[in-house]
């Protein structure tokens, strides 16, 4: 039986944040999503718990946008499963994501590494 | 929103996702069985994820509503005897309301259908000048006031006059054959004023009025039954009296014209030739309505100038109203009080809110309670049955139901009840109207319109309320644990909970007394005026009207004596007779009269007004009313012989008293007719059921010097009406123009004159029966109840040595101290509403002793029967199984 590591705390994901990363999961390729999950959980170093439920729903709800599109196909060890691939107006979407959370970020870190500089350097 | 994706599509893709998972884990070494159960572990709550999916884009509200929709149906047809119970105790309760409010509505509250009825008044005087005869002491007019009025165009920016061509109906004829119809004499101004818009045609004008025009408007309703809707009746002839009339128009729907309680069939301008006479009344002196000031016979209705007010308008007219008043009677007498004018809203109809405006208030207070008796009755069923369903609720909440999932579906299911019931509720509405027009004898429609309906639906909304708050406390109170720890014949002995219910029983038993009491008495008054004794023999008479173009009076007796001559001869006709004012129609004369040439001062200040008829031969042997001394008339009393008069017992009392009355001289009160009283007959009833005995006196036709319309009076051998078509074919050989007028039973006749009385113990005594079973069923109902709540209450009582008869009179004991409380309170509010029916009643006093106690043995009863069904019950528990549901 496997037990759960208590010194790595997952992080549940922020609103919105689900939505950037399966677009960008997607950008590698058609993926069903189980391996949008596996992809995530992975290259997030296991700090990210998908919670699969929710996954399903947000996909939902990027096909509905058509941000994405779904068709039924055959998966790596030949079962039946529905990849996901990015439509153009997805790319678009994943594009703009990307630098508004990378100004996010940056204006975070900004605020949170404050501390180690002296403020008059910056002025 | 459109969905391209079903359920089973995402259920599908979530299979394939675990598939998948499990492979991947079984691949990193887990068992397969392993790899499954982890696989699912990661992946959460499956179904919340599918319930999400499932509710994303579909407006949850609706969808909610129609689950709740369908499962409340189901709930309801799982106990149809709830469900039917309910819905008819809720149509029965707001239904009855409906159908009196829509009564009262037309009767009493609403507008005129024309254009902006608020500002229409109905004038009316104080009274008459003195020396005038007048259709009614407060709401007729003479022609010269009609005249000055109309000619004012200030704050009242239009007066109309309109007057009846006859007390009931009018010869008419359209095609060959002659009919009967209600026709109305109307000022030029009447559809223009009115601000009525005519459904085809055109309406009078002024200059139709100044020429007398011979034109006519037909109503909706007539044009409807008489004509088919055929659109080509404008320019069709109408014969009115024999006179040629071209319809020029058709009245809107919905407008029956401004006679209260009737539907006139036609209008005609304003007429100045004999045929076409207010009232159908003969001319007085060859003087016509508008020749003769003297004769107050018009009804007048005007409009407010826009922004003039009421007493604006009178400030204006009433000098020129008292002006008009005494046109052609010269200056007031002295100490004469003048006569006032005064202006009513035009609402309901007029002159009906004596005789129902209160017993209709009354009525609807008593509807009300049986409202109330329902409402609760719905509320206690709804509550008991929701308690013995705790459980249901309880396991329900132990699975997942949320608070507020049960409370929606309880409000559903009460919300659905009202619903049905309310549908049922408006069909009954519909049906009991119609009833209540005809007991009534109101001719213009009941029919519940936009007022009853927002009345009803506010009944039915307060209903909602009530029966939603009803299942609250049941939906809060209902825990998962329940379910779980008690049984269910336990799970309810909550004194509070019955204490309320017993409440309401006593509460429902206290309304019920007031309903029986108010039956009691209006059941009595009707008995009493079915069995006053008219003082003829009433059964076998039939009477019709006659009005035949007669241009002289020895013409016009020529005729009657025709008539009657082929009328005598009819097979089946045992005696003929006529007479001027048909008997029970409220119809009468009423003047002063001269005894031997004085006006008599009757002692202790009696009125010596006399209520005189006018008769043909045969009169007292043909109504079967004995002739105590002297003789009746006969057909040789005619114009040459001597003057003869008849007199009642009552005028011989009063006026003539300790002394033979025959040989005496009487007369009209200007002295211009005398006769010798040849005749005293019995006291008898003229007018109406319930007039008091009054002096009367009789003329004899053949010998005054006026004639008109008649009402002919037959005695037939067996059914009365069965001699009508050999009258009708006898009165068409002398003038083919002619129809019968109305003609009716005599006993029929009579009964009209107690109609309201009739519609009132009609309507109470159906209330006080439906009353008394909604309080049975309601107590039977919560006696049943209260009995499976103590069924273990009583195991135990009989286990330790109770007797049957001791469990029983427990339960009767329980009842007969909620009818003492009901009785108690309800008597004095019996009392109230006694004095509130005082004008109502007839021959009974509002504190007759007999109808409260049979109010009180019928609650007795009532309450004595719901209980014995549960008090055997109770009786016949079985000790060991009573314990052991425990």
């Amino acid at each position: 039986m496997t037990t759960q590591d208590p010194n790595r705390e997952r992080l549940s994901l922020l609103q919105g944040t689900l939505d950037l990363l399966i677009l960008r999961t997607l950008l590698l390729g058609p993926c069903h999503g189980q391996g949008v999950a596996r992809s995530i959980q992975r290259q997030s170093e296991e700090v990210f718990a998908v919670d699969h439920g929710s996954l399903y729903i947000a996909l939902q709800r990027l096909e509905d946008r058509r941000w994405i599109r779904a068709r039924w196909g055959v998966s790596e060890n030949n079962r039946k499963a529905r990849f996901y691939s990015l439509t153009p107006k997805g790319r678009e979407q994943l594009t703009e994501k990307t630098t508004e959370w990378q100004r996010l970020t940056r204006a975070m870190g900004l605020i949170l590494d404050s501390g180690k500089r002296p403020i008059a350097e910056e002025a | 929103m459109f969905r391209k994706r079903s359920e089973k599509d995402f259920a599908d893709e979530i299979q394939a996702h675990l598939d998948m998972e499990a492979d991947d884990l079984r691949q990193e070494g887990l068992s397969p069985d392993e790899a499954r159960w982890k696989a699912r572990r990661q992946f959460g709550n499956v179904r919340a994820a599918q319930e999400s999916f499932y509710s994303k884009g579909r407006w949850i509200g609706l969808d909610n509503i129609r689950r709740d929709l369908r499962f409340g149906l189901r709930g309801l047809r799982q106990s149809p005897g709830f469900a039917l119970t309910a819905i008819l105790t809720l149509a029965l309760g707001v239904g009855a309301n409906a159908a009196v409010f829509s009564v009262i509505n037309a009767v009493l509250l609403r507008s005129l259908p024309v254009a902006d009825p608020s500002r229409l008044v109905y004038l009316r005087t104080s009274n008459p000048p003195r020396g005038t005869g007048t259709i009614d002491w407060n709401d007729t007019f003479s022609y010269p006031v009609y005249d000055a009025l109309h000619r004012q165009h200030g704050a009242l920016s239009e007066v109309i006059a309109y007057v009846p061509l006859s007390g009931g109906k009018v010869a008419v004829r359209i095609g060959a054959e002659p009919e009967e119809a209600e026709g109305d004499m109307v000022s030029g101004a009447f559809f223009s004023g009115l601000g009525i818009e005519l459904a085809r045609g055109r309406g009078f004008t002024a200059q139709d009025e100044a020429n007398h025009a011979p034109l006519a408007v037909i109503s909706y309703s007539y044009w409807t039954s008489r004509f088919s809707r055929n659109p080509d009746v404008l320019g069709t002839t109408l014969y009115v009296n024999g006179v040629a009339l071209t319809i020029v128009g058709v009245a809107p729907q919905g407008f029956e014209g401004l006679e209260a309680g009737h539907s006139t069939d036609f209008w005609i301008p304003l007429q100045s030739r004999a045929e076409l006479n207010a009232w159908g009344n003969p001319p007085e002196n060859g003087r016509t309505y508008i020749a003769n000031p003297t004769w107050w016979c018009l009804r007048l209705i005007g409009r407010l100038a826009s922004g003039a007010t009421k007493a604006q308008a009178l400030g204006q007219l009433q000098s020129t109203f008292q002006r008009a008043a005494y046109v052609g009677l010269g200056s007031p007498m002295e100490g004469e009080k003048p006569p006032i004018l005064s202006l009513i809203d035009a609402k309901g109809f007029p002159g009906y809110d004596q005789q129902y405006g209160k017993p209709l208030q009354v009525l609807m207070g008593m509807v009300g309670f049986v409202l109330l008796i329902a409402l609760t009755n719905v509320v206690m069923l709804l509550m008991a049955r929701n308690a013995t369903r705790q459980r249901e609720f309880s396991l329900r909440m132990a699975i997942g139901a949320r608070r507020g999932d049960l409370l929606r579906q309880l409000l559903t299911e009460s919300l659905l009840l009202v619903a049905l019931g309310g549908a049922v509720a408006w069909a009954f509405a519909e049906i009991a109207t119609r009833t209540l027009a005809r007991w009534a004898q109101i001719e213009s429609s009941l029919a519940p319109d936009r007022t009853v309906l927002f009345f009803a639906l506010s009944l039915l909304g307060l209903a909602a309320l009530l029966f939603g708050l009803a299942p609250l406390r049941v939906a809060l109170s209902a825990g998962p644990a329940l379910a779980l720890k008690i049984s269910g014949v336990t799970a309810n002995t909550d004194a509070r909970k019955s204490r309320a219910g017993r409440v309401i029983v006593a509460l429902q038993m206290t309304l019920c007394v007031v309903l029986l009491v108010g039956a009691g008495l209006l059941l009595q008054t009707l008995r009493n005026l079915e069995n006053t004794p008219l003082g003829m023999r009433v059964d076998g008479l039939v009477v019709f009207g006659v009005k035949p173009d007669i241009k002289s009076v020895p013409e016009g007796v020529a005729f009657y004596r025709q008539l009657m001559d082929k009328l005598r001869i009819l097979p089946g006709v045992e005696s003929v007779t006529i007479m001027e004012e048909r008997l029970g129609s409220w119809w009468s004369d009423n003047n002063d009269m001269r005894v031997d040439g004085r006006i008599p001062q009757p002692a202790n200040g009696a009125p010596a007004t006399v209520r005189s008829n006018v008769a043909g031969p045969d009169f007292f042997h043909t109504l079967g009313v004995p002739v105590l001394e002297g003789r009746d008339f006969s057909d040789a009393d005619t114009a040459s012989s001597p003057h003869a008069g008849i007199i009642n017992q009552e005028f011989a009392r009063r006026f003539l008293p300790n002394q033979s009355p025959l040989g005496h001289t009487i007369g009209t009160d200007d002295g211009r007719y005398t006769m010798t009283i040849v005749g005293v007959v019995r006291d008898h009833k003229y007018r109406s059921i319930d007039e008091a005995p009054i002096p009367m006196a009789w003329y004899m036709y053949a010998q005054i010097p006026v004639i008109g319309g008649m009402q002919v009076e037959l005695r037939a051998h067996g059914d009365p009406l069965a001699i009508l078509p050999g009258a009708r074919k006898a009165l068409q050989q002398l003038d083919p123009n002619l129809p019968l007028i109305q003609p009716i039973t005599q006993r029929a006749q009579f009964e009209t004159t107690i109609s309201s009385q009739l519609l009132f113990a009609r309507l109470a005594e159906f209330f006080g029966l439906l009353a008394v079973v909604l309080v049975a069923t309601g107590l039977y109902g919560t006696l049943a109840y209260r009995v499976t709540q103590r069924t273990a209450e009583i195991g135990v009582r009989m286990a330790v040595g109770a007797h049957r008869t001791q469990v029983v009179w427990m339960i009767l004991a329980d009842s007969l101290f909620l009818t003492a409380c009901g009785v108690i309170t309800g008597i004095p509010l019996a009392m109230l509403v006694g004095r509130g029916l005082t004008s109502s009643l007839y021959g009974v006093k509002p504190l007759d002793a007999l109808s409260y106690l049979l109010a009180v043995i019928g609650v007795a009863i009532v309450a004595l029967v719901a209980s014995a069904i549960p008090a055997a019950r109770a009786a016949s528990i079985d000790p060991l199984r009573a314990l052991r549901t425990e």
